[in-house]
């Protein structure tokens, strides 16, 4: 090892041990390592294998599971569970997860890789297998849009490295064009499917090849589904997993892959499904077998979970959370709603965009089918916070009835006006704004 | 009286929910007793009907905002037209790019602009240009606020009307936004006339006169708040060029 990569583990272990003891989980340590090293992943001794995982959603998920099976099966792990995904974090961890000489002691590394910052982290050393999600419209304002995030995931992408793609996802798809070795999965027609896009945009609409129209068999969801370009002949790739079968039965729920791995999972929400099916998918291309990966996935929780239940006063509800510049997420979380028979209300806070970085940009709200809402009998909508103007005229132009909507600037006064409903209420929101509902409502628990 | 709103390549160029900005002139213009018909047109179309009372263009990927640039050139002498005779238009985000003289994309090849104003744009790929801004038109002291998500930049200003009095983020302009007649093109994406009531009443009493009808001043309060507090909350900020 040279010296100043030498010199860049050191530091970096040292700030590492530091941030620690002050209890910070950063990516500081690798900022330092690749100050003094700007290389210094290309001097680690990595194992053999190595997964990484990107796309617009579901990547924490999706690699949180897939290191469940990996240790499950006896495989020692090394992976970023801290979830700083961008080239920093990722020096941070594979550094940490070294010997003094570089070596990554671990069977296998496990990556979580931002859409963006892949093509620098990958510059240096190639993941063996690369499993992309889906290519959403998802935090644009940094990420500009799925086509150009295609582009850059494009030149992180090597030919030593096999792609693990969802087929069901055409920009995906796309990448496995011409490219030999490549597996796919997806999810055959299941219960739920759509013949139609029923969102307020298509992203399905034009070939991403060719940009001529499209025609799909069925949506399961936005423009996920079997699709088939009319002009170029570019399709749903055959797939190698297939997701075949979602029960939900007297609070039993499960899924079924390749006809015959049964998987008890604890929601079949159609995103959830997905993930475990990349899971499954990445377990079982590294040579486990799939009965083992289907028994280490069954019945496994989330640590990242989407879903909370709370008390409000009298009011019984479910925060459902949903990220914020993320019309997908969305979507998904208004199908839940709409899904549920009893009556209830809504409250959808957008008050702080991002946790992460400052903008004002709520062009996303355009983008989610609140008209869906008219499909259910819904009891009161309450929109709140900084954003709850921009709301209000949304809600008003998607025809929603406005003697259900109340509108409030905080969430406190909002809490204040629904915690004696006697319909059931879903909050949907985002990480960034999520502590300003659940503070008030585990304090109203404990009094 | 019925009026035709004319919705180039909805379907196309809708990237930041721009569909908002027509769902709004609908609203207004349903307000001052309009009935209102929308009319989509696609890149595959054999023509395009610029006899309308209200045309917009929204954003979309760079690759279609092409295509939909070699589509509306074979028919730039309708569509000047159009514009010379005072037909309200709005171009948003990306579309006010083809506007120009024309625009150099990431590969080098230029494509050729409508030649309405006298700007160029250069494209890359590396990187977006992603910021909130607040803009201020030189002439009348108005504000606008929105977010910039784009490719390029321009080569020249002298055809600009606004100065960017803000940038939060890494937007590398000074000028934006351009207008002639009852036509304006700027950068800004999205719904931008939610969060700028005056401009969304700039084209609705130019559609009234246009149509002979007395323009009834209505006040929209949740849009002139959304305004009022983005502009505020946009000069206090001091997230600077904080990058994404
Ligand atoms: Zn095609």
């Amino acid at each position: 090892m040279k010296i100043r990569a030498f010199t860049a583990l050191v530091v970096c272990k040292a700030v590492r041990g530091l941030a620690k003891l002050f209890g910070r989980g950063s990516s500081l340590p690798g900022k330092y390592a690749l100050k003094i090293c700007p290389d210094i992943l290309a001097h680690l001794e990595l194992p053999e294998l190595s997964i990484a995982v990107t796309g617009s959603n579901g990547k924490t998920s999706s690699v949180e599971m897939i290191a469940h099976v990996l240790q499950n099966n006896g495989y020692k792990v090394a992976y970023n569970k801290e979830g700083s995904n961008q080239i920093e974090g990722v020096v941070t961890f594979l550094l940490g997860a070294s010997n003094m000489k570089g070596k990554v002691l671990s069977d296998i590394v496990l990556l979580e890789a931002d859409e963006r910052y892949a093509r620098h982290t990958f510059k240096y050393f190639h993941p063996k297998y690369l499993v992309i999600n889906n290519l959403y419209r998802d935090q644009m304002t940094r990420n500009g849009h799925p086509e150009w995030i295609k582009s850059i995931i494009g030149q992180a992408i090597y030919d030593d490295m096999t792609l693990i793609l969802n087929a069901d996802d055409p920009l995906v798809a796309s990448f496995g064009k011409d490219r030999e070795g490549t597996i796919y999965f997806g999810a055959r027609i299941l219960p739920g499917d759509k013949l139609r896009n029923e969102g307020v945009y298509d992203d399905g609409k034009y070939c991403p090849i060719c940009k001529k129209p499209m025609k799909y068999e069925y949506y399961h969801y936005n423009h996920i589904g079997k699709f088939k370009c009319l002009h170029c002949g570019f399709s749903r790739p055959k797939i190698d997993h297939a997701l075949t079968e979602t029960k939900d039965e007297n609070g039993k729920a499960s899924i079924t892959i390749d006809d015959k791995y049964e998987i008890s999972v604890f929601f079949t929400g159609i995103y959830h499904c997905y993930n475990i099916l990349a899971a499954f998918t990445a377990a079982t291309a590294i040579g486990i077998e799939p009965e083992k990966v289907a028994s280490s996935l069954s019945g496994y929780v989330l640590k990242s979970g989407r879903i909370s239940d709370f008390t409000l006063g009298k009011t019984q509800g479910r925060l459902l959370l949903s990220k914020h510049e993320n019309s997908v997420s969305y979507d998904r979380s208004i199908d839940v709603v709409v899904g549920d028979s009893r009556k209830k209300s809504v409250m959808i806070i957008v008050d702080a965009i991002s946790r992460k970085y400052y903008t004002s940009d709520s062009s996303w709200l355009w983008d989610i089918n609140f008209e869906k809402l008219k499909e259910t009998e819904i009891d009161k909508i309450f929109l709140v916070g900084q954003y709850c103007d921009d709301l209000a005229v949304r809600f008003d132009l998607a025809g929603i009835d406005q003697d259900k909507v109340q509108v409030y600037e905080t969430v406190q006064e909002a809490a204040d006006n629904c915690n004696n409903l006697d319909s059931y209420l879903y909050v949907i929101t985002c990480f960034s704004d999520k502590e300003k509902i659940l503070s008030i409502v585990t304090r109203r628990e404990l009094t | 009286m019925t009026v035709k709103i004319l919705y180039l390549y909805a379907d196309f160029m809708n990237l930041y929910g721009d569909n908002g900005n027509v769902r709004i002139m609908q609203r207004r213009l349903e307000d001052q007793g309009f009935n209102v018909v929308i009319e989509n047109s696609t890149v595959y179309d054999d023509d395009i009907d610029f006899d309308a009372d209200f045309v917009y263009m929204g954003s979309g990927y760079e690759s279609n905002r092409n295509l939909a640039l070699a589509h509306l050139s074979r028919f730039k002498g309708s569509l000047l037209r159009a514009v010379v005779n005072g037909v309200p238009m709005l171009f948003t985000g990306n579309s006010y790019d083809l506007l120009g003289k024309g625009i150099t994309t990431a590969d080098g090849t230029f494509l050729e602009g409508l030649g309405i104003f006298n700007y160029s744009f250069k494209e890359q790929l590396e990187k977006r240009y992603t910021g909130d801004v607040v803009l201020e038109e030189v002439a009348t002291k108005d504000r606008f606020v929105g977010f910039v998500n784009r490719a390029g930049i321009p080569d020249s200003t002298e055809d600009m009307c606004c100065d960017a009095i803000k940038v939060i983020g890494n937007v590398p302009i000074t000028k934006d936004a351009a207008r002639v007649h009852n036509l304006l093109g700027i950068s800004l994406i999205g719904p931008v006339l939610l969060k700028n009531p005056n401009l969304a009443e700039f084209f609705v009493s130019a559609i009234c006169n246009r149509k002979g009808i007395e323009y009834k001043e209505i006040f929209y309060p949740r849009s002139t708040r959304s305004h009022e507090k983005t502009l505020k909350a946009l000069l206090e900020t001091d997230a600077g060029k904080k990058a994404r």
